[in-house]
């Protein structure tokens, strides 16, 4: 195999936007380095920085869907998950209306998630209940 | 932030307030340092003695809660030498005879009465600032998570105007966002009044754009707060709840209440990438990715849009996010969640975004862009307000000083504010599992003055118990000069001790911030069992 | 090399989106986005280490300049890379880039292609510095140290600090936590670490998101051993550093060398 190559991107910790290269070696991430060519860092991160690929890999990262039953999760198939909660969603919404449902959205996730989860707040489930925690 | 992180290397004046900058935000906080190495003037208020107060020309501590006071008192003197931008004054703002008449009730001695900071050192800090070329304000949560809130902001947005330091290189007013995608999270409209691009939803035009581009009809009615939602459980009203990759059981103010409140749910999915405190009562959970296993954008704070790129497959079954809602949206029977591509949701974005319109993946496949960049030519913008205020005159808004919500009494005699550190990251999901930045900073603390220690017969190290009006933790001390007499500070970071079991949920009532920042909590030591 | 098989990859620098970034090419093909920027030094050595550890029986060549190339016989020395395993592309730095750098020698043994640049000596900063009178001497270093934020960026970066273990994040000797982290201790130690080990790239310095001289520092602690012991880290490979900080025999770490 023998392939290591850095991809570019920015730092998921804080808003300074930090630009930085996650180390790749044979397809698995082992380390970071600070872009030296950044316009805002020019090379400099925090300790997060330099370490922000370690909780990629770890332990307790959710690989599959759980649903809870009888008080427990139990692992479950992205088909009958997304039945489950679409089904749910529905039925709440036809209900008690779409203003029973509401949503938050997240400071971590990227622009384009936001964007798709906001839009399907408003224009599928029918509400603009959408806030995220950008007030805590 | 009005400006650029780089411009701030170019202030001549950088006043820091409720920011704990070299901690929360080190790549700023590298900059205000350039700027002083440059010989700018630092000054630094804050009730805590930050790392970057060390550094500060004028450092002072004020009451909790004081702001709007300290603000207005420097905005009185300003006034009262004549140190104010005159020209900046008649030409772009209004309603300053409103202002003025206000500041009339902010004399020094009344200031240093509510504040706590010396008449001289005002004076000292109004006079700096004033009669700086290019003086930049710097502010984080500190400011906003009272419940003046607003009043704070507005206020700080008052003495820029007031003094002629907005709308130019290096001198505005720079709010640091606490997480990494909070400006990207508000730009596309993840806020219940607005559409992406801060687009009222009860604007007919707005929602007719919008209602054509995603063919469904859409509500005009604001929708609700994250305060408003857990109390609309409360009350019945609200039956589900989709979170994604949050965790308000770490973040939000009255945890017992949060747990309480999302427990009442019919149905709560969460999305994220670990089973976090919130995850664990959720009926449904996703998983979601890391940002090493996607495409996509961030927005940082200074309004810049960076490319995030996709290093390794996501682990497992786990799904990037946007995936997740896509399966879900056409599963509920829409037909207009079908992309090929994240960059193709972008360009969707880009369509009915003005802020946003001119920002493409290949403009910002080298470097980032900032918003507003309305056309393929914009090159976007470094700082905002250059030659008019996006209404047109910029407002002076009178801001009268409002107490704290809660106020220490014989009760409970000791402040308590909250805050980040350095080592760790929020709800800690993410450096919690970071070996590296765990070992730097395991538990949680309560840090005390040394001789507010004494008195109590607290050491070192020792459990104490802190206690609110709203609950009780266990948590060691950290005795430390940083804070100062009959305060105490404790990082929100950690579940097993979250200072939010503490905090008060009295919010702004504009922008419905809780005041994180601000309540009253006694100390107690804990007895111990006889062996 | 790659298509004679001399090596089996080549660690070098590859334009991708618009900036120069670590990269191992392992097919001649991709060799168009080989790129080659005095502006931007990663410490390739250093990453070749990771690389090794996982490839011992690989040859793989990699691009230094006089710095890389010292920090390849430090990690020779110490067992961390194999000589025989690794082939040393050599590239010389410009007058200017050796002038900015004040490097004592902007060139590696061998170079490809171009010109050797001329060799600096300039203490002038460190000079700066022993100017000051022994109290503001003091205050000036414990108020650069004052501004450390813990990033470990300079030893992160540092193609010559390879312990698996280290003391900077040993709890006995120095508090976990803390911004600043315990001054002066933290940045002692550091000090005292790079006296015979450091290659002066100024990696440490670049890597600084608070500005903090550190280069300056070790390079002054670099010239007290060289005027001790005549010793100077990355000029030859079988002379050890006379410190011996690592105990006796305790540097035969697990890298891929011994």
């Amino acid at each position: 195999m023998l392939s290591y190559e850095t991809i570019l991107t920015t730092c998921t910790y804080c808003g300074c936007g930090c630009g930085i290269l996650l180390e790749v070696l044979d397809g698995r991430i082992i380390g970071t380095l600070p872009q030296k060519d950044h316009t805002i860092t020019q090379g400099g991160l925090c300790i997060k920085g330099w370490n922000v690929h370690q909780f990629i890999y770890d332990q307790g990262r959710l690989k599959r869907p759980l649903v809870k039953r009888d008080g427990k999760f139990t692992e479950t198939t992205w088909e009958e998950a997304i039945e489950e909660v679409a089904t749910k969603l529905n039925r709440i919404k036809e209900e008690y209306g779409p203003d029973s449902i509401c949503g938050l959205t997240s400071a971590r996730c990227t622009n384009e998630e936001n964007y798709i989860f906001q839009k399907w707040m408003r224009a599928v489930i029918g509400t603009n209940n959408v806030d995220h925690c950008a007030r805590l | 932030m009005t400006n650029s992180i780089p411009e701030l290397e170019e202030s001549d004046c950088i006043l820091v307030t409720g920011s704990n900058t070299t901690e929360a935000h080190p790549l700023v906080a590298s900059r205000i340092l350039r700027a002083k190495q440059k010989g700018a003037t630092l000054i630094v208020i804050d009730p805590r003695r930050t790392q970057i107060a060390r550094y500060a020309d004028i450092f002072v501590r004020q009451k909790l809660g004081t702001d709007v006071a300290w603000i207005n008192g420097l905005m009185h003197i300003i006034l009262k030498e004549g140190w104010e931008n005159k020209e900046f004054i008649s030409k772009r703002t209004e309603g300053i005879e409103e202002l003025k008449k206000e500041l009339e009730n902010y004399p020094p001695e009344k200031v240093e009465e509510i504040t706590g900071i010396s008449r001289a050192d005002l004076r000292r800090i109004a006079e700096a600032y004033a009669k700086a070329k290019n003086a930049s304000i710097i502010y984080a949560m500190g400011i906003t998570q009272h419940i003046t809130g607003t009043d704070n902001v507005i206020s700080l947005a008052n003495l820029a105007m007031l003094t002629g330091n907005i709308g130019k290189a290096s001198s505005g007013v720079n709010p640091l966002r606490g997480q990494n995608n909070v400006q990207g999270a508000c730009d596309m409209g993840g806020l219940p009044d607005v559409y992406p691009g801060y687009q009222s939803v009860t604007n007919e035009t707005i929602a007719k754009k919008f209602e054509e581009s995603w063919n469904a009809k859409l509500s005009r009615k604001p929708g609700l707060t994250i305060m408003e939602m857990f109390q609309s459980i409360e009350e019945g009203k609200v039956k589900a709840m989709y979170i994604m990759g949050e965790n308000p059981m770490v973040s939000d103010p009255d945890l017992k209440h949060v747990e309480h409140t999302l427990k009442k749910l019919e149905l709560l999915v969460v999305q994220d990438i670990f089973l976090t405190e919130t995850a664990k009562l959720a009926h449904i959970v996703l998983p979601g990715v890391s940002f090493a296993e996607k495409e996509g954008t961030f927005t940082s704070t200074d309004r810049r849009v960076q490319r995030v790129r996709k290093a390794i497959e996501p682990l497992g079954e786990a799904k990037a996010d946007h995936e997740i809602i896509c399966k879900i949206a056409k599963r509920m029977g829409n037909d207009s969640f079908n992309y090929d591509s994240e960059e193709k949701i972008f360009e969707e974005m880009t369509r009915l975004t003005p802020i946003y319109h001119g920002i493409t993946y290949e403009r910002i496949e080298k470097d980032g862009i900032q918003w507003p960049c309305t056309n393929s030519e914009d090159p976007g913008t470094p700082f905002l307000h250059k030659d008019q205020f996006s209404k047109g005159k910029g407002t002076f808004f009178p801001i009268p000083y409002r107490e704290p919500a809660e106020i220490v009494d014989e009760e409970f005699p000791f402040w308590l504010t909250t805050g980040r550190i350095g080592f760790q990251y929020h709800s800690r999901t993410m450096s919690g599992v970071s070996p590296s930045l765990q070992k730097e900073a395991k538990e949680g603390y309560v840090e005390m003055n040394p001789f507010d220690a004494i008195q109590l017969g607290i050491e070192e190290g020792e459990k104490v118990k802190v206690i609110s009006r709203r609950g009780t933790i266990e948590i060691k001390t950290k005795l430390s000069f940083n804070v100062g007499r009959n305060m105490v500070f404790i990082p929100f970071h950690y579940f097993e001790s979250a200072a939010n079991v503490l905090t008060n949920t009295a919010v702004d009532p504009i922008s419905k911030i809780p005041e994180f920042k601000v309540c009253a909590v006694r100390l107690e030591k804990i007895e111990e069992e006889n062996p | 090399m790659l298509d004679e098989n001399i090596v089996s990859a080549i660690l070098g620098l590859k334009l991708s989106h618009g900036h120069p970034i670590p990269f191992l090419f392992t097919k001649s093909s991709e060799l168009g986005k080989w790129v080659f920027d005095e502006s931007v030094r990663y410490p390739l050595t250093k990453i070749l280490i990771k690389i090794a550890q996982k490839y011992p029986d690989q040859k793989i060549g990699v691009v230094v300049r006089g710095c890389d190339e010292r920090s390849l016989i430090e990690l020779f020395k110490n067992y961390q890379l194999q000589k025989d395993k690794v082939i040393a592309i050599g590239i010389p730095c410009s007058q200017d880039l050796a002038n900015r750098c004040r490097c004592e020698r902007p060139f590696p043994s061998e170079i490809e292609d171009g010109e050797f640049a001329k060799p600096v000596e300039d203490y002038s900063d460190i000079e700066e510095v022993e100017k000051l009178p022994e109290q503001e001497r003091f205050l000036y270093w414990m108020s650069q140290f004052g501004k450390c934020i813990k990033c470990y960026g300079c030893r992160n970066i540092c193609p010559a600090c390879f312990c698996p273990s280290c003391t900077l994040e040993d709890e006995n000797l120095i508090k976990p936590g803390g911004m600043p982290p315990e001054i002066p201790i933290f940045h002692l130690h550091k000090a005292y670490h790079m006296a015979d080990r450091c290659i002066d790239c100024g990696l440490c310095e670049e890597a600084c998101p608070m500005g903090i001289p550190v280069r300056r520092l070790y390079r002054k602690v670099k010239k007290a051993v060289k005027d001790l012991f005549g010793y100077i880290p990355g000029e030859n490979e079988d002379e050890k550093g006379p410190l011996e900080f690592l105990g006796d025999g305790s540097y035969e770490l697990p890298g891929t060398g011994k």
